[in-house]
């Protein structure tokens, strides 16, 4: 056992942090647009420096980072105030699905403009009626000569606004079971069979969207992984999608605890029993996260699967992200009560995390069956 | 960065876990409490091991290794539930390995390596464990500095704790009696804890393997209750509050040889997720056996009740949060500290 980073793993740590130094973020600007263009802005500084897809390989532009390197890589851009790179969703889920399941053309045509942020990527899997449960989605594709028409319908997109393409999931083929006939196509987002609709959340910020999708065409050559291959190939999207972000948010949570004492140390509130019996809670639980990430991190290094540990890290964030936005209410009240105040925000952003990527309830049902090898209820699916 | 035992590590826990399973059986665990008598045989053999001297230095006959391996040690005897003195004579000993004068180091580390004699730590107050048949108690006062005492020194009256897998006795010694640890009292105690902190993390997991074997089994409505959501949930609660506490307990065993600086924050943080979690986990094992759970002929309950006392034992998690609350204001406002 040894928790401290190797040389290497050191020199990257230092490299990376003296690259931060100079390259600073700036501040993120007020206007969800203007925000979204400094966010693409800053991917192609990271991009230029070589930092944009670092657990990429070499010969795709990236720096075949370890996963721990990877994990630091998320750390350090956390501590640097700095903000995920715009076309997160790119480089995390739609570049490792094209190295996996696309062709050499594929992979030629879309992989450098997904790490320059020059083409932005969105996620179309979830639908009106095919949340939890995707392998029930009804969007549909049917061939019109060398072209797949698409019509349906698909929500929670976040950044279809800002997207050139959409990982898309659809049913080529109604005669077999839900799993089967599922197809996975990059779609061309500027075309009028797409009309995007943004979604208001509760936040009042439009970070997602409903696509109604209208007769849209998809090349043949767009097709991953095959017809009828698309269960599998979104699978390897969703498996590539809790990874390196822990690191991100963990760090974030951490800052913000931080942040939250010095708020109650300003108050004079650090000698109230209450008070302190939390923050020691919180921090806690803060520290139970970064811990078990770096568990987690250990087992897929040295054993080449996940150990229990992957399945909790989202679930232990997500709780604990809350339980810190409701202690801040509780401890400066009115303040964390009122429209713009960064607590305020925090207080119904972190709503969000316990549903965002998997709901805690599904995750649950994960861990029951996957890790402790529970039965499976008629009718449920982890 | 490597967080997972060396293999030389692994290999200790698989021979303790092997060894433990047919020695310290439940109905063994199950005899001892109910006879109110450890089984001198499974002393013994703890003792031809090395066990109780594992982490104790060479040069005062133990075999020199460290917290980690003490850790792993700890944990599988509170997996087993093994009734015996390790866990009190090991904490001691750690207390004066890292902070007795050098003639409490020769006076009781050959005798507790040796399983010769047995000691404890405990708090004045406290219940302290085996300390009815100890020969050396560290007894730590209200202001937080220990003493070491012969028992004689000491008035040590048994008691009954809810426990009956463990002894347990209130101590008392006037302020005359014993001498204080040469070294930092705090050091001692934040190593005995991590110890406690590994027993609390074997406990959990038995109860929750427990657990999941009795909801594979047991079916209602034509269907294993483990497929219930309402149960299978609580389950992965279980894994949860389980692994939380051993990446905090394994944390800390590491940081209390390798970086001993961030010890008194990594014993605090494993204390209290192992109370925490120790407690949370047995219960939740009781309740997912149903009536059966309730019984006294069901095994789980002593898991739940040395959950209990190990989560009092050298301070609880309100405890250990508040300690916690006190380093951070410190770290981030050293002009104030």
């Amino acid at each position: 056992m040894d928790l401290t980073f190797s040389d290497s793993e050191a020199a990257f740590r230092d490299e990376l942090r003296a690259w931060f130094e100079i390259n600073d973020p700036g501040t993120m600007p007020t206007g969800d647009d203007a925000a979204y263009a400094w966010r693409r802005d800053w991917q192609r500084r990271l991009a230029e420096g070589g930092w944009a897809g670092v657990h990429w390989p070499r010969e795709y532009g990236g720096r075949n980072a370890t996963m721990t390197e990877s994990a630091i890589f998320f750390e350090e851009l956390g501590r640097a105030r700095a903000p995920l790179p715009a076309n997160v969703l790119g480089l995390l889920l739609a570049g490792p699905t094209i190295m996996t399941y696309g062709t050499d053309e594929q992979k030629e045509r879309y992989l450098s403009p997904i790490l320059t942020a020059d083409e932005i990527w969105c996620q179309g899997f979830s639908e009106p009626d095919a949340g939890s449960d995707l392998a029930a989605l009804k969007t549909k594709a049917v061939k019109d000569g060398d072209d797949w028409v698409i019509t349906g319908q698909k929500v929670w997109t976040s950044g279809a606004q800002y997207s050139k393409w959409c990982m898309l999931v659809a049913r080529t083929d109604l005669d077999v079971p839900k799993h089967k006939g599922l197809t996975y196509f990059l779609m061309d987002m500027e075309q009028e069979g797409v009309q995007i609709r943004p979604l208001v959340q509760i936040t009042g910020e439009p970070e997602f969207n409903e696509l109604f999708i209208e007769g849209a065409r998809v090349p043949d050559e767009n097709v991953l992984g095959g017809v009828g291959n698309g269960w599998r190939v979104a699978l390897t999207t969703l498996m590539n999608e809790r990874s390196g972000l822990a690191f991100f948010l963990q760090v974030r949570l951490r800052q913000l605890l931080d942040e939250l004492i010095e708020e109650a140390a300003e108050r004079g509130l650090l000698d109230d029993p209450v008070v302190a019996d939390r923050i020691g809670y919180l921090h806690m639980k803060a520290e139970i996260l970064r811990l078990t990430a770096y568990r987690g991190l250990t087992t897929i290094e040295k054993y080449g699967t996940p150990g229990p540990e992957g399945s909790l890290t989202k679930w232990m964030w997500s709780e604990t992200n809350q339980e810190l936005a409701q202690f801040a209410a509780d401890l400066l009240g009115a303040d964390a009560l009122t429209t713009g105040n960064r607590w305020a925000y925090e207080l119904l952003r972190s709503r969000g995390n316990t549903i965002e990527g998997g709901t805690t309830e599904i995750l649950k049902n994960i861990v029951a069956e996957r890790v402790l090898g529970l039965p499976r209820l008629k009718g449920a699916a982890a | 960065m490597n967080f997972d035992f060396t293999e030389d590590q692994q290999e200790i826990k698989k021979t303790a876990r092997d060894l433990l399973s047919s020695r310290s059986s439940l109905a063994k665990v199950r005899e001892a409490a109910e006879g109110k008598a450890y089984d001198p045989a499974l002393w013994s053999e703890l003792v031809e091991l090395g066990w109780p001297g594992i982490a104790i230095a060479e040069e005062h006959g133990g075999q020199g290794l460290g917290a980690v391996e003490l850790a792993i040690l700890s944990e599988e005897l509170g997996y087993a539930l093994a009734a015996s003195p390790f866990l009190a004579t090991v904490t001691a000993a750690e207390a004066i390995g890292i902070a007795g004068t050098p003639e409490q180091q020769a006076q009781w580390l050959p005798l507790l390596a040796s399983g010769e004699a047995t000691g404890t730590i405990g708090s004045a107050g406290g219940l302290v464990p085996d300390a009815d048949a100890a020969a050396v108690i560290v007894l730590i006062g209200e202001d937080g500095v220990a003493r070491v005492l012969a028992r004689a020194e000491a008035e040590v009256t048994p008691v009954d704790s809810i426990d009956p897998t463990r002894r347990a006795a209130r101590v008392y010694a006037p302020p005359t009696h014993g001498e204080a640890l040469g070294g930092d009292s705090a050091a001692a105690i934040d190593r005995a804890t991590v110890v406690v902190a590994a027993e609390l993390v074997g406990v959990a997991q038995r109860a929750l393997e427990m657990t999941l074997a009795y909801v594979k089994d047991r079916r209602q409505f034509d269907t294993p209750v483990g497929a219930y959501q309402a149960v299978s949930h609580k389950c992965a609660q279980m894994l949860k509050d389980t692994e939380g506490a051993r990446s905090a307990t394994y944390f800390a065993a590491w940081a209390a040889d390798a970086e001993p600086d961030r010890l008194p924050e990594a014993a605090s943080l494993a204390k209290a997720a192992a109370s925490d979690g120790g407690r949370d986990v047995t219960a939740s094992a009781i309740q997912a056996h149903g009536g059966i759970g309730f019984t006294w002929e069901a095994d789980v309950h002593w898991l739940y009740k040395r959950a209990q006392v190990d989560a009092a034992l050298l301070g609880g998690s309100g405890t250990h949060r508040a300690r916690l609350a006190r380093l951070l204001a410190a770290r981030l406002q050293p002009a104030a500290a």
